[in-house]
């Protein structure tokens, strides 16, 4: 694959130290925030060398990786160092890894570059950035985002493989230098340099203080494939270990000395404020209180214990303000859905003439707002100290929060120290952005609030109901789809319309050849809190088009794995993995005598292909998925047993909206608080899940999110086997 | 005042006696292991074991504690000594996030006491914790393998 100039250009001066984005006015800027100089300055009192942004070389030869990517469980740390050892000829046995600071140093336009070269259209957060002119560079060094299955897909593939080859080179001309030989008579191995001629070799360790100060190459050679150590191998995690002894590093977990607790009970009404409270004393009375409080959207009570805390807050009586949302209810937004996809859309995509094709298949879908439920609640711990404001909190982009508590508090952004813990699960929550525009911090606003305003050390910590009640909310999403066969039973005609703007056209338009082909979107907002939730668009609209299509097939009489087959490019990715997914699962037609029966989907999402067959029975308590099987293309595969977990773990994540998962509007507010309403599945529910990566020349696609798109489609084409009903709208039970 | 063996060692407490025990962990005796994730029993973060059974501790009030013998997760295993359980969460990389693991762990190590070669039904009737990250696949291989190790 060759380097396009443009990112040679953001390599290479990522290589020395600056940042060159060469797009509008942005490279200047970043180009006078010395990426290098927050680390060496970070390190002066040690002897190590800081060969460039994303690797510290010390003088006993081990090699640091900077990861300025949070860790949410896909364990990508862990892939980003093999690309580096790698690349770099280290030993397994010399490499570990350091989280970045929240520095606008390590904001990466990476993963924004990434997303605009990949997709047709950026989404929608990159599209307003550049649209409103938000891609200034104070917005865009904000964003040190770990999100979009991007880390090791761009970070680790793009920059770090570079960087590390580059390094590798200048230690070759450092050595050269140092023994007077030409660099193309040494050879690199396990961390050191070596002359063959003459034997001798030097430790990288003694060589980067004098690499660290050289020009970086031009031109990097990186590695083929068949020279890979360790990208390509089941690696274990190197954060496991850890992780699983008693584990107490997660933002919840946060001691600070003195430090005072939190508990925040909701307005009840999305962006209502609460005007009064009016039972204070009575509250303050209680055991442990030390204050109770109005903040953004809710009121706090400060304590000397979390429990306390909460116990005072649930006691709470306020008065809200009323709100223009007081009215808001599933019905209500169901019924502007409708009333919206009625009008004239626009039309995102056209091909052919759908217009002159009457339609004779049609389907209407709906699936819901949808919370994210990571296991560890929302919380953050906040306190001053020396003229600063300190923060501990698990987040999913550590600058950006960075700069909203600031912003909060008042301060420059160099007053705001901020910790990134481990987070007890991201899936979008944590990563700080909302499509509605409501505040996605809302929880570490409500924390800077509390400690700014009583002047204590706090740790402010949701309770599961507050944290499913003020979540920013995976979109509700009506679709509404026109299709019609030709005599061979093949689609001429594919018309689509959905609410909300689309972010990716790629998500929303048939992978398959289809002649006549018309999208439409109805632009409209979300009254709801909306934000990332994992595979973002794809989780609805792969639940629509794998629907729909199969729908097409079983109307034609085809078999709609063969169907989908018959529609693309049989060297294709999406046309592979359909094939070795009906090889790994056996594929069959028709109901087993378990009474079980297979559904397929495939989907393209961020990068890479993914299709998947359930097999799935109707039980008296509603549906149950016993295998799932998962054929993956993802380009390279830096870490296939990550990968598989991820796919795995995407599954079952899946599988609990299509069952389960549903948040209901009513009188403003969501209905669901906790797992009793909310249900995520536990092992009984849990399908076995087999993965197998693909070999094929993909370029790198990223793996985070990629299995959640096609499950619930390949669950509800499994069941219209069983019973011949076609299920369009989710929750199944 | 509230006495409270944790892991063998006795606490004096000062604590009202219907604090939920998994508060009283984490911020009486420092035991941050344990987690929480409801506050209603339904997710099994905050499992510790009262005479060796499992209990969700954050609907458990304190005084039913007393004069019993609390283990939390930092009592099952450490980093030089790990448990059976804990090697077979290393050896098939179980965890993603790992913020329901301390929980699930207590669960496996109490099914695997009481059921030392538990069939798959018994698993999904044992392992009732929840895991947002959806690791069953691997826990349940790792059950296996623990129950192998622990004969």
């Amino acid at each position: 694959m060759g380097i396009t100039r443009r990112v040679f250009m953001v390599t290479g001066a990522a290589i020395g130290g600056g940042l060159l984005l060469g797009v509008g006015g942005v490279g200047a800027h970043l180009l006078t925030h010395n990426r290098l100089g927050v680390q060496r300055d970070g390190h002066s009192g040690d002897d190590s060398a800081q060969v460039n942004m994303w690797i510290r070389i010390t003088p006993d030869n081990k090699i640091v990786v900077i990861n300025p990517h949070t860790d949410m469980g896909q364990g990508s740390s862990t892939g980003l160092m093999q690309i580096v050892a790698d690349e770099l000829d280290a030993d397994w046995s010399q490499m570990s890894v350091e989280q970045a600071p929240a520095d606008s140093a390590y904001s990466n336009g990476k993963v924004f570059e990434g997303f605009v070269r990949e997709m047709m259209t950026p989404p929608e957060w990159a599209s307003t950035l550049l649209e409103n002119g938000f891609y200034r560079m104070g917005d865009l060094m904000k964003m040190q985002m770990t999100g979009g299955s991007s880390a090791v897909r761009f970070t680790g593939w793009v920059s770090m493989r570079k960087a590390a080859a580059a390094t590798r080179q200048m230690l070759i001309t450092a050595a050269a230098g140092q023994l007077g030989v030409p660099a193309d008579s040494l050879i690199t191995e396990d961390g050191t340099v070596v002359h063959s001629g003459s034997g001798k070799s030097i430790t990288y360790g003694e060589l980067a203080a004098k690499a660290a100060v050289m020009d970086s190459p031009k031109e990097v050679q990186l590695k083929a494939p068949d020279q890979y150590r360790y990208v390509g191998q089941p690696v274990a995690r190197v954060d496991i270990p850890e992780k699983v002894i008693a584990n107490a590093d997660y933002g919840i977990d946060a001691e600070v000395p003195g430090m005072h607790y939190a508990a925040i009970a909701t307005s009840g009404v999305f962006g209502a404020q609460v005007k009064s409270i009016d039972n204070i004393n009575e509250v303050k009375a209680a055991r442990g209180v030390s204050d109770v409080i109005i903040v953004p959207e809710g009121v706090a009570v400060v304590a000397d214990n979390p429990w306390r805390a909460e116990k005072a807050v649930r006691a709470i009586k306020f008065t809200r303000q009323s709100h223009a949302n007081d009215s808001l209810s599933t019905e209500s937004l169901v019924a502007g859905q409708r009333k919206a996809l009625a009008e004239e859309l626009p039309i995102a995509m056209s091909t052919g003439s759908p217009d002159d094709i009457p339609a004779t298949v049609t389907a209407e879908y709906l699936v819901p707002y949808l919370a994210h439920a990571s296991l560890e609640p929302m919380n953050a711990t906040v306190w001053q100290q020396d003229g600063k404001l300190h923060i501990v909190c698990g987040v999913q982009n550590p600058l950006n929060a960075k700069a909203r508590a600031a912003k909060e508090a008042d301060l420059d952004l160099d007053d705001v120290v901020f910790h990134a813990r481990q987070m007890g699960g991201g899936f979008g929550r944590r990563v700080a952005f909302s499509m509605s525009g409501d505040e996605p911090l809302n929880w570490l606003v409500q924390a800077v609030r509390v400690a700014m305003d009583t002047g204590k050390p706090v740790k402010t910590t949701w309770s599961r109901e507050t944290d499913t009640r003020a979540d920013v909310y995976r979109p509700m999403v009506m679709a509404q789809f026109e299709g019609a066969l030709g005599d061979d039973g093949k689609p001429t005609l594919w018309r689509s319309r959905s609410y909300g703007k689309e972010m990716n056209i790629k998500a929303v338009a048939p992978p398959y050849g289809i002649p006549n082909v018309a999208v439409s979107f109805a632009d409209q907002p979300h009254p709801v809190p909306t934000g990332f939730w994992r595979s973002v668009e794809h989780s609805q609209h792969g639940f629509f088009v794998e629907s729909f299509i199969d729908e097409l097939a079983t109307t034609a009489g085809d078999d709609p794995l063969q169907y989908r087959l018959s529609l693309l490019d049989e060297s294709s990715p999406e046309a592979k993995v359909l094939n070795k997914v009906a090889e790994m699962s056996g594929w069959r037609s028709g109901i087993d005598d378990q009474g079980r029966a297979m559904g397929v989907a495939m989907v393209h999402s961020f990068g890479s292909t993914v299709a998947q067959v359930v097999e799935a029975s109707m039980t008296p308590t509603g549906p149950k998925a016993h295998r799932a099987w998962c054929a993956v293309d993802c380009g390279v595969a830096i870490n296939p047993q990550a990968i598989e977990a991820q796919v795995q773990g995407s599954v079952n994540f899946a599988l609990s909206a299509a069952l389960y998962g549903k948040c209901d509007i009513k009188d403003g507010g969501v209905v669901q608080s906790n797992f009793h309403d909310y249900r995520i599945v536990g092992m009984a529910q849990a399908p076995r899940v087999q993965v197998e990566l693909l070999k094929l020349d993909s370029p790198v696609g990223g793996v985070g999110e990629i299995g959640v798109p096609p499950l619930a489609p390949a669950l509800t084409n499994a069941l219209t086997v069983i019973d011949g009903e076609r299920r369009r709208n989710l929750p199944l039970v | 005042m509230i006495k409270l063996n944790v892991n063998g060692i006795e606490h004096s407490l000062d604590v009202e006696p219907e604090m939920p025990l998994l508060w009283v962990l984490r911020e009486e005796t420092a035991l941050r292991g344990t987690k929480f994730g409801c506050g209603i029993g339904m997710c099994g973060a905050c499992t510790v074991h009262i005479d060796g059974v499992p209990v969700r501790s954050c609907s458990y009030p304190v005084s039913a504690a007393v004069g019993k013998q609390i283990n939390t997760i930092e009592s099952i295993g450490t980093a030089e000594a790990p448990h059976a359980v804990q090697q077979a969460w290393i050896k098939h990389q179980v965890p993603q996030c790992g913020y329901c693991q301390s929980g699930m762990q207590m669960a496996a190590v109490a099914l695997l006491n009481k059921n030392p070669q538990p069939s798959d039904e018994d698993i999904d009737n044992a392992m009732t914790n929840l895991c947002r990250c959806g690791t069953y696949d691997r826990i349940r291989e790792a059950i296996k393998t623990a129950a192998k190790e622990m004969v």
